[in-house]
């Protein structure tokens, strides 16, 4: 540990540690510096060069610079702002920075450096990769990186990297190929990490012909991780709930009925405790431990890196494709509907959910996938002042979820709420409290034990590449495991509004913790609504109709 | 102490060696034996110039365009390939005989203007002399066919 | 030629006697510096590696054959010539940095040397009874004038792309995986037995590439402050010499038939002689042409890396191609400038850092070559 050292910032003396960097140092002190190719998990690369300031006289990047004793740092000069606007425009000469939505990090960048982009011309001409859930477009890039990092290091899925040098350095999967073509598993870390919008979703706002069309009934069903992230497009602060919004601006935008996906949770939840509790009678080990399966990104992962593990994974479809099967079958019953005027848009926070819809031989009931951010962009175009809508309730036939629903949006989750059920019918005792504080943590990887009638049973959870694949290697520890593609689960989702500041997923995650403390119920198994189903239409959880609408198989991939 | 492992450049041009250039299949290989995400080898090999994941010709032609060489008339040397065979810089003629491609330097320097075929210098070229080798690579070839 | 003399493996003998501090002294006193180009004092870096003992049982010596500056071929001639002096000086090298593991960086353009010198230093191993005691692995290059350049050779070696590294770290801190390593030059390397031995070792005797227009191009050895007149003499330029070029990240500066070559002469002109790589531009010829091909050499060997070079060159080169073709004005001509001054205050590498000095000095001191392209419309 090395003594402070004194050096001076725009004139102002600081005593600072010479082991942070000039971008630390400032922002510790309140001073602003753009950045652009920055991100807080990874190595700085100090590829963009948007982050200069002075030091002594030279300009050097502040991201990678540790300062020197008495440096004179100058962050505001001419010279600086002169540095870092023909960098900007040099890296990105088509983007205007009034046209940057501002969703993507650079608006801010590009608003406080401001840019004056007639002086130089685009010379990429890359054709885009128009994936079904991912369009990445390569004339937008300005190789700053992130995309690469995230996939690798923080995935490590390494399904892209750079390709070529100098002005042909590009972004690229091995072989030019598209994403779909690749081992990628549409998880759209990439998309929240790009900075200027070079990599977005697909858009499927073509459901509005849907919307517009009379003879259709088109049904909504939101995600738990929705309603805890959609304010903070229409400014609201992060971690706001805003259920009663969301659904009705989902209405007023013409969706005939909304219901709710932590109501598909909850089915989940009852399938696959039974599928535990079975798996643990029958104690096969290639059965065990058993891994969840409401992530696409994460059985994406398992397909094409670890086939082997296929005997590992539930069968249990996501709560999603369960609610939309429900939706054609036992609501289209009670309802007097015929199915196939139904049409079915999930709105989740997930890319590979959409990859995942397009692929018509999975049996999932679900026609469309929008974002929570194409969510936003229809509610913007439709010109609803969402922050002052008036509350409304999800349609009551499918609408009831517990809290144990609520929190599959959130790593640790999906394991929390099937813990509460497997506990509860194996044990026919109730949990004296619900909440397992050990999977709230803000661990990448949580763990813990449970005794279900004098049987130990060690679960554990991961959220991201990285951690999955860590903890894969150690499974054999366990008998329940749950893999979220996403860091943090799916609060942290593709198709969320794009963050940079890691706390905000700890605030939507916060924002379903709180819904599940408000819920009349709190155990997917006292959901009234559940039970209605199981009575009338399914019999019990793994019964021969379950079986066919709620369950599924998987396919082995190549791991390139 | 850091474990001696394989040098991924020389794996490269050793699997280049065989057939003059790597194919997508071959990296694949390379990224299972050496445990390297193909995406980052892919990106290794197409940064390099002298790497070819496509088929080249019998004969590659790296004729250096150094400022030296340039003041010494390379780009009429260059010209000439181009008409002669037929293509254009970083092509491969039809018959798959020849390879033409520019290197920033070749270290030739005194005896310009200068190439590499397959990778030998060929030095002092004017287009008398580029003309006669032509003809003797395309000799020998049909030597080598009628011999079969 | 002092860079040929032999020693007969006598160096390497007198190193292991006297031991690696005498060693380290005796380069300090004969001035030996790097002759790769940054001119830096040998010994000195051997000693920061040292330095780090005690936190690295490992030090990685690697030797840059990556010849890549347009006009260079010294090191060329030292492989082809004087291949035993080169590898003892490695052993030496090795020897003083405890070194186990040696990598030899030969740039692909020279693979056709590399069988004989793969033959060499077995025979010098042999010979030095050094066999099983150090792994000295050539690596191929591939066509990347950046791996050249000391923390993109590493990167090039550790089997990433070789794109270059901002630093600190220096490579005598964290090098290859993280281990302090020592990055040496072919010349720089031959020197250190001659610098040894030999009493009379002159340091100021330095190899001279020398092409373009001249009856004589090739390697001469001359003294540091040599005088123009002297080279001329012996190089017999084909007609008058209006402009010299160092590579091409040097600069342009007019030829002066009464200077001396030193570092103060051409620092005057605001040029830098590295490895003494000179190019000699004949009067017939505009410089703005020099420029583009200078320019063009730019955009294929930028690593792509940091924004202002990876999109500056390009940018550079359309702008020279501008003139030549006499679509420009004074604005272009300063925007022309600014983008050179931004590449090289913004780069994150050498490379960038002295892309631009051909632009910066031929628009100093050749401003009526532009103005011959611009007033041709």
């Amino acid at each position: 540990m090395k003594t402070k050292i004194k050096i001076d910032i725009d004139g102002k003396t600081i005593n600072a540690s010479p082991e942070k960097t000039i971008l630390t140092i400032c922002r510790e002190n309140g001073i602003k510096i753009p950045t652009l190719c920055f991100h807080k998990s990874l190595f700085p690369e100090a590829r963009c060069r948007v982050c200069l300031v002075e030091m002594n006289g030279k300009l050097v990047t502040s991201c990678s610079t540790k300062p020197l004793e008495n440096a004179k740092i100058i962050t505001n000069s001419e010279r600086v702002i002169k540095a870092r606007k023909m960098n900007l425009e040099l890296m990105s000469p088509d983007i205007k920075a009034n046209e940057l939505a501002s969703d993507f990090e650079a608006k801010e960048v590009y608003d406080q450096v401001g840019i004056d982009n007639e002086r130089f011309k685009s010379l990429k001409d890359y054709h885009p990769d128009l994936g079904a859930a991912i369009v990445r477009n390569n004339n937008k890039c300005v190789n700053c990186g992130k995309c690469v990092q995230v996939c690798g290091k923080i995935q490590e899925i390494y399904a892209i990297d750079f390709a070529s040098r100098a002005h042909n350095e590009h972004v690229t999967p091995y072989d030019e190929k598209k994403l779909e073509e690749i081992a990628c598993i549409q998880c759209g870390q990439c998309l929240i990490n790009c900075p200027v919008g070079a990599i977005v979703e697909r858009s499927h706002l073509e459901v509005i012909k849907a919307l517009n069309n009379s003879e259709k009934h088109v049904v909504a069903q939101t995600a738990p991780a929705i309603r805890a992230a959609l304010g903070e497009l229409f400014d609201m602060k992060p971690g706001t709930l805003v259920s009663g919004k969301m659904i009705s601006a989902l209405k007023k935008v013409g969706f005939d009925k909304v219901f709710d996906v932590d109501l598909g949770a909850d089915m989940t939840i009852m399938e696959e405790s039974a599928e535990l509790l079975k798996r643990l009678k029958e104690n096969k080990k290639e059965k065990l431990p058993m891994i969840t399966t409401c992530c696409p990104g994460w059985i994406l992962m398992m397909e094409h890196f670890y086939p082997e593990l296929i005997p590992n994974m539930s069968t249990c479809k996501s709560p999603h494709e369960m609610l939309g099967m429900l939706i054609k079958s036992y609501y289209a019953e009670k309802a007097k509907i015929n199915p196939k005027k139904i049409v079915v848009v999930s709105i989740m926070p997930c890319t590979a959910k959409k990859f995942e819809s397009t692929r018509k031989e999975l049996n999932t009931g679900v026609d469309y996938v929008l974002t929570t951010r194409e969510l936003g962009r229809l509610i913007k175009m439709k010109n609803l002042d969402f922050k002052n809508l008036e509350d409304e309730n999800f349609d009551s036939v499918l609408g009831l979820a517990s809290g144990a629903g609520d929190i599959f949006g959130t790593a640790g989750g999906v394991m929390e709420a099937a813990l509460r059920t497997a506990y509860e019918i194996s044990t026919k005792k109730k949990l004296k409290k619900v909440e397992f504080k050990n999977l709230r943590s803000s661990k990448g990887i949580r763990e813990g034990i449970i005794v279900l009638n004098d049987k130990k049973i060690n679960y554990a959870t991961a959220s991201g590449g990285a951690n999955i694949r860590k903890l894969l290697r150690n499974k054999d520890k366990y008998q329940f495991i749950e893999m979220m593609a996403c860091p943090g689960g799916c609060v942290g989702g593709g198709g969320q509004p794009i963050y940079s500041d890691e706390k905000i997923l700890g605030l939507r995650a916060k924002a379903l913790y709180e819904q599940d403390s408000k819920r009349e119920f709190r155990r997917s198994h006292e959901n009234p609504i559940v039970k209605d189903i199981y009575k009338r239409y399914l019999g019990e959880p793994l019964s021969k109709r379950a079986e066919k609408l709620l369950h599924t198989k998987y396919s082995e991939r190549s791991k390139f | 102490m850091v474990k001696k492992e394989e040098i991924l450049l020389n794996i490269l041009h050793r699997e280049q060696d065989k057939k003059g250039y790597i194919s997508i299949e071959s990296l694949k290989r390379i990224s299972t034996e050496q445990n390297i995400p193909i995406s980052r080898l892919y990106g290794v090999v197409k940064f390099y110039t002298m790497i070819r994941t496509e088929p080249q010709g019998r004969y590659i032609i790296e004729l250096c365009g150094s400022p030296s060489c340039v003041l010494n008339e390379s780009r009429e040397i260059e010209r000439f390939l181009e008409r002669e065979l037929k293509i254009k810089i970083g092509e491969t003629t039809n018959d798959k005989m020849f390879s033409v491609y520019k290197s920033s330097c070749i270290g030739c320097c005194d005896e310009p203007p200068a190439m590499l075929l397959n990778g030998k210098p060929v030095t002092s070229l004017t287009i008398e002399k580029i003309k006669k080798l032509l003809k003797e690579l395309r000799n020998q070839k049909n030597q080598k066919e009628n011999k079969n | 030629m002092q860079i040929l003399r032999q020693t007969n493996l006598e160096a390497l003998k007198l190193a292991k006697e006297i031991g690696p501090e005498k060693v380290l002294d005796i380069l300090d006193r004969k001035n030996l510096v790097g002759r790769g180009g940054a001119n830096f004092p040998l010994a000195k870096k051997w000693r920061l590696a040292l330095k780090n003992k005690n936190k690295s049982k490992e030090i990685f010596l690697i030797c840059n054959a990556d010849e890549g500056e347009p006009g260079t071929f010294k090191d060329k001639f030292i492989i082809k010539n004087n291949p035993e002096t080169l590898i003892e000086g490695i052993l030496i090298a090795a020897y003083v940095l405890n070194a186990k593991r040696v990598f030899i960086y030969l740039r692909n353009e020279y693979n056709y040397l590399r069988e004989e010198l793969e033959g060499k230093i077995k025979e010098v191993l042999k010979k030095s009874e050094m066999e099983n005691k150090i792994d000295i692995e050539i690596v191929r290059g591939a066509g990347a004038y950046i791996c050249g350049e000391e923390t993109a050779i590493m990167q090039s070696i550790m089997g990433y792309r070789g794109q270059a590294m901002y630093k600190p770290p220096y490579p005598t801190d964290e090098g290859l995986w993280k281990k302090p390593t020592v990055l040496n030059n072919v010349e720089t390397l031959t020197c250190v037995p001659q610098a040894l031995l030999y009493e009379d070792w002159n340091p100021n005797l330095r190899l001279f590439s020398i092409s373009g227009d001249v009856e004589n191009p090739g390697i001469y050895e001359w003294e540091i402050g040599v005088k123009m007149s002297t080279i001329l003499d012996t190089i017999k330029p084909k007609q008058e010499i209006k402009a010299i070029s160092f590579g091409c990240f040097g600069g342009v500066m007019p030829l002066d038939k009464n200077s001396l070559i030193n570092t103060d002469t051409i620092c005057k002109e605001d040029c830098q002689h590295g490895a003494f790589t000179i190019i000699f531009i004949g009067k017939n010829r505009n410089i703005v042409d020099v420029c583009l091909s200078i320019a063009k050499f730019y955009t294929y060997e930028s690593c792509g890396k940091c924004t202002p070079c990876r999109e500056g060159t390009i940018r550079i080169l359309n702008l020279l191609k501008k003139v030549r073709d006499g679509e420009t004005d004074e604005k272009d001509l300063k925007m022309l400038g600014e983008i050179a001054e931004h590449i090289k205050e913004t780069s994150l590498c050498g490379l960038g850092q002295s892309s631009t000095n051909h632009i910066v000095t031929s628009l100093e001191h050749f401003k009526q070559d532009y103005q011959k392209y611009m007033n041709k419309k």
